[in-house]
């Protein structure tokens, strides 16, 4: 009994692997970047911009501190060839023209990180005013991929 | 002989030219993006205030304001296609695009209420439905955007037709409300009620504000008030 447990968890490890190759694993990967990046600037948004009176200086530093890393994680390593077309916790909306446009891609990408890095110096000051204004930096360069290379539902 | 007479009553000029401002604005700003974005937002709000108005006017307003005396029957469109259409408000193509606008511009305003951008936006209504169906929206709100986009081009083209080919300058009169016509055509329209008008905007901004204030959404799904929105994303 006790052995069964661990080795059916194994099988189901192992199989879950087997189904979902590199893409899907890419793809699932960076899905969850973007819905980790949501939460937190889901949080600067509502404690800065739309309900400034529930500012809280730690959890704004911290979500800062979130984005900026997730930014400088290297999620451009993630749009791999074929990644247009699998499923990860969904089907990806990546449009296939990006592996046409990856130079944009970088430049985008670079700003994002740029904007992002910025935030996070920013979000340390604790000055909410420079914070929303950087904020509307960081959105405005996710803005750029979304147009650029996102399908509309 | 011609005559000058009043067409346009002032409150449908003032539609005319604020719609013209506010979409303007809502492109711009929601092109730009990011902290624009909110603006955005109010903008839109703003353009559904219009466009109730509108509405509204197109039963209580003056004459060619009204949509039953302009709307684009085939009667109507037959007559005009051979030359015997005779009104002097809208004629009964300018009347189609009238109508598609402003379906268009409803379909814009009224998805927007429940968009999100995946970035830091959602519509004052996104609370009430699933993330889903909120992308679905987004999606025909970007898609109605380029239908805008060709029937503005279409309404320039047909002013500069009229204009270039017909001489019949459009924009003055949408201007100043007079038009010279024929005088065997020539009426005026009566005075704008101030109290139908006031009645118009207090319903209009009425319904608008109910909206933007996050009542509508309070009401209508209590459990997600803006309090536990404000906070709910630090737990």
């Amino acid at each position: 009994m006790k052995v069964k447990l661990p080795l059916a968890l194994a099988l189901t490890a192992v199989t879950t692997a087997a189904l979902s190759g590199q893409v899907e694993e890419q793809i699932r990967f960076r899905q969850s970047a973007y819905s980790f990046l949501s939460w937190n600037t889901g949080k600067i948004k509502s404690q800065v911009v739309d309900h400034p009176e529930t500012f809280n200086k730690d959890q704004i530093i911290a979500a800062a501190n979130a984005i900026a890393a997730t930014a400088n994680s290297g999620l451009i390593n993630l749009y791999g060839p074929g990644t247009d077309q699998g499923i990860g916790w969904k089907q990806s909306r990546l449009r296939p023209e990006f592996f046409q446009k990856q130079d944009e891609a970088k430049e985008l990408d670079a700003t994002f990180i740029k904007e992002a890095n910025e935030l996070a110096k920013v979000a340390a000051t604790g000055d909410a005013g420079a914070i929303k204004a950087q904020f509307g930096k960081v959105g405005a360069s996710c803005k750029g991929c979304h147009d650029l290379i996102r399908i509309r539902e | 002989m011609k005559e000058t007479v009043h067409i346009w009553d002032w409150p449908l000029r003032l539609f005319h030219w604020l719609l013209v401002i506010a979409v303007v604005g809502a492109y711009v700003t929601g092109k730009l993006g990011g902290d624009l974005t909110d603006w955005h937002g109010r903008i839109g709000g703003l353009i559904l205030g219009l466009l109730i108005f509108r509405i509204i006017w197109g039963f209580v307003g003056t004459t060619h304001a009204r949509f039953v005396n302009f709307f684009p029957t085939f009667g109507r469109l037959a007559a005009y296609f051979k030359g015997n259409w005779h009104g002097i408000g809208h004629n009964p193509v300018g009347a189609l695009s009238v109508l598609a606008l402003l379906a268009v511009l409803t379909v814009l305003a009224a998805t927007g209420l429940f968009a999100n951008d995946d970035i830091a936006f959602e519509g004052p209504l996104f609370s009430l439905i699933d993330k889903s169906l909120s992308d679905k929206l987004s999606g025909i709100h970007a898609l109605a955007l380029d239908v805008l986009m060709g029937l503005l081009a279409l309404h320039l083209a047909a002013i500069a037709f009229h204009q270039l080919v017909k001489k019949n300058n459009l924009v003055l009169p949408m201007l100043t409300g007079r038009k010279q016509v024929h005088k065997a055509q020539a009426s005026s329209i009566p005075a704008v009620g101030a109290l139908r008008f006031l009645m118009t905007v207090v319903i209009s901004s009425t319904l608008v504000w109910s909206i933007w204030s996050g009542n509508v959404a309070s009401y209508l799904n209590p459990v997600d008030s803006l309090q536990t929105a404000a906070v709910r994303l630090g737990w």
